[in-house]
């Protein structure tokens, strides 16, 4: 099923980048006329040849997506270079940054969003609601700008990059991946901030929903009771929900990766597929990354799934069924 | 007989951001070893709150009156229900040697945890039984209640099993650890008829083999004329009339209780016109002064109605009123 909608996903993307005016022909011919040499139809018609444009549309689908699975996608129609080499780690470590701000927002939000539905302390509820609101209101990359100045001002460190100097194009080494996580905390902190305001919300709102629930009374009224009530019976039914929104939640902070990460000088995969898309209107880039992310959320979505038939009877029975 | 239970002067508010809520007022009966009470009223009269007193399971913000008081007596001695705090003083009432079936069988049970598992955890907090012992018990008690292979039924979840079977299964899980009480919430309201007449019928059945009493709620004082010994009728958080349940259905005193059997479909007579009670239950944010029925009554005596709460009167020495009409005469 997951692979039929990538499948599904993959074409819409190929087609949408069929739909921008003119191809990668044109453009890199443009781009050469630009440069001063004289450009006819015929060298516009080489070109499609020589890039295998001339080919019907499902078959150059064919192969893009057979070549997409492969990890490769290959060149970038301005810059000319192999996307797979120009894309690098970058996605890889967008990805990761975006997964790591995930797991720590829903690591926060678990426990305390089914805590603060529990407990009938007003000042824990309402200092939990002015964080979280904080947290929605405000702007990421006003965030990030102010953990910057603060670390500016304070500690002569200006916080941004991904990589100290010398480590930028090391190999990857056990220093090298301390060196990141030195650097890394701060965007994943930014990101995962209002994440966490967020799934703290939903978490709240599908607790409070499931105390008031019959079945919570129905326990209770059996001498079910204090934790083993609250995690056997609401928390675990709220825990369905949750899990679906994970996919969700990965493709709200990916959407906002991109200004953290101009902000703090970080070179990630977002950036790119913006440039791609808006300065130089890059096709061949801009599906790579769409392509690539629609086949990470597919794929999250794919192991929320799983985890949902383990936790729930009902989805699992229909499966099977 | 002994009595099981005794509720003396239950009143119960709800503190809600509106103010004090009068959900139950001044409202006392016991209950004895073996005997079915069917407790009636429409929703809204605080019959399922009582109930729940009865547990202490009320929702944090109800606020009791210090004159309220429900006794317990068990065998190891009376215990006072309302002064229950920890959770292991409240066993005794959830699910010892109280317990409660409820109106929705399919939303009491978790719907993602197994049947058998929920039985298994309720008989290991109320008993010593190894989870061995506690599952051989719990198939036991559910093809006690008619429910075919129970073997296999036990590891199935409530969204597998038929309403009529649910419900089994929910006395089964509420009978498993032999209370001296059975509250039943509507236990037959969700059911199709004729699966309502086997429940009942099952019910009574249990009854008689476990020994118990039974606190019927319902709205319905047809299936209350079949099961229960005695009826106690509420109406707006007090009790306004209560007897053995052939003299309150044959000879109803209360304006409010005869407009309930009026209101009863009659299958003999099918041209004659359903007569419901006029009028709405007041909200709970506006009790009438004096008698509570009184905005809906159609048999007022006097100003008495709107102005004095009516005493509680014996008809006979077993019926119990409250209403103008029978003070006047008493006094």
């Amino acid at each position: 099923m997951a692979m039929i909608t990538l499948i599904i996903v993959s074409l819409v993307v190929f087609s949408l980048m069929e739909l921008v005016p003119g191809d990668c022909a044109e453009r890199y011919l443009a781009f050469k006329n630009t440069q001063g040499s004289g450009i006819s139809i015929a060298d516009i018609e080489q070109e499609r040849v020589r890039l295998g444009l001339d080919r019907p549309f499902l078959e150059r689908w064919g192969s893009w997506i057979a070549n997409a699975f492969q990890g490769e996608f290959g060149d970038s129609c301005i810059l000319r270079v192999n996307i797979a080499q120009l894309l690098g780690d970058k996605f890889w470590l967008s990805l990761g940054i975006c997964f790591a701000s995930l797991t720590l927002a829903y690591a926060i939000a678990i426990p305390v969003g089914i805590i603060a539905a529990a407990s009938d302390n007003k000042l824990l509820n309402n200092s939990l609601r002015i964080v979280s609101y904080l947290g929605l209101a405000m702007p990421n990359f006003l965030l990030a700008l102010m953990i910057m100045l603060f670390a500016t001002v304070y500690f002569g460190n200006t916080l941004t990059g991904l990589y100290s100097d010398g480590f930028r194009d090391a190999p990857w080494s056990w220093a090298k991946f301390v060196d990141l996580m030195s650097h890394a905390w701060l965007p994943i902190f930014i990101l995962g901030w209002s994440a966490t305001a967020f799934a703290l919300q939903t978490v709240r709102a599908l607790m409070s929903d499931e105390i008031g629930k019959l079945y919570v009374t129905a326990a209770s009224a059996r001498g079910v009771h204090g934790r083993k009530l609250l995690w056997n019976y609401p928390a675990r039914h709220a825990l369905g929900p949750i899990v679906n929104s994970l996919g969700f939640d990965l493709n709200r902070i990916f959407n906002e990766l991109p200004i953290v990460a101009l902000i703090l000088v970080l070179t990630d995969a977002g950036a790119l597929l913006i440039e791609a898309l808006a300065r130089s209107n890059d096709q061949q880039l801009a599906g790579a990354i769409i392509f690539l992310l629609t086949a990470s959320i597919v794929s999250l979505n794919f192991a929320t799934d799983v985890l949902l038939a383990i936790i729930d009877p009902r989805v699992r029975k229909s499966i099977l069924r | 007989m002994s009595a099981l239970i005794t509720v003396e002067n239950l009143t119960l508010k709800f503190k809600t951001d509106e103010g004090l809520i009068t959900a139950v007022d001044d409202v006392s009966f016991s209950l004895d070893k073996g005997e079915v009470i069917g407790l009636v009223g429409e929703s809204g009269s605080g019959k399922s709150v009582t109930a729940k007193a009865l547990m202490h399971l009320n929702a944090k913000n109800a606020v009791y009156t210090p004159e309220s008081k429900i006794t317990l007596h068990s065998d190891d001695g009376p215990v006072d229900v309302l002064s229950l705090t920890t959770p292991r003083q409240l066993n005794v009432v959830r699910g010892g040697a109280i317990s409660m079936i409820f109106q929705e069988p399919m939303a009491s049970f978790a719907p993602v945890i197994s049947i058998g598992k929920q039985m298994v955890e309720q008989l290991q907090l109320h008993s010593n039984m190894t989870k061995a012992e506690a599952k051989a018990h719990s198939i036991n008690m559910l093809d006690r209640v008619g429910i075919s292979d129970p073997a296999k039924r036990i590891d199935q979840y409530a969204f597998e099993l038929s309403g009529g079977m649910r419900q089994r299964a929910m006395i089964a899980m509420a009978l498993s650890t032999k209370p001296k009480l059975l509250i039943a919430d509507e236990p037959t309201t969700a059911l199709d008829v004729t699966i309502q007449a086997q429940v009942i019928d099952l019910m009574k059945d249990l009854v008689e083999e476990f020994h118990m009493g039974i606190l019927f709620i319902t709205h319905d004082l047809g299936v209350v004329a079949q099961t229960a010994d005695k009826v106690n009728v509420m109406y707006l958080g007090r009790m306004i009339e209560e007897g053995p349940v052939r003299d309150v259905i044959r000879n109803a005193k209360h304006p409010y209780t005869q407009g309930l059997l009026n209101a009863l479909p009659k299958l003999n007579d099918l041209d004659s016109p359903l007569e419901p009670v006029p009028g709405d239950i007041p909200s709970p944010l506006e009790r009438p002064s004096g008698c509570v029925f009184h905005t809906r009554c159609s048999q007022i005596v006097g100003p008495q109605c709107s102005s004095r709460q009516p005493r509680d009167v014996n008809v006979d020495p077993t019926h119990r009123v409250a209403c103008h009409i029978y003070s006047e005469a008493a006094e």
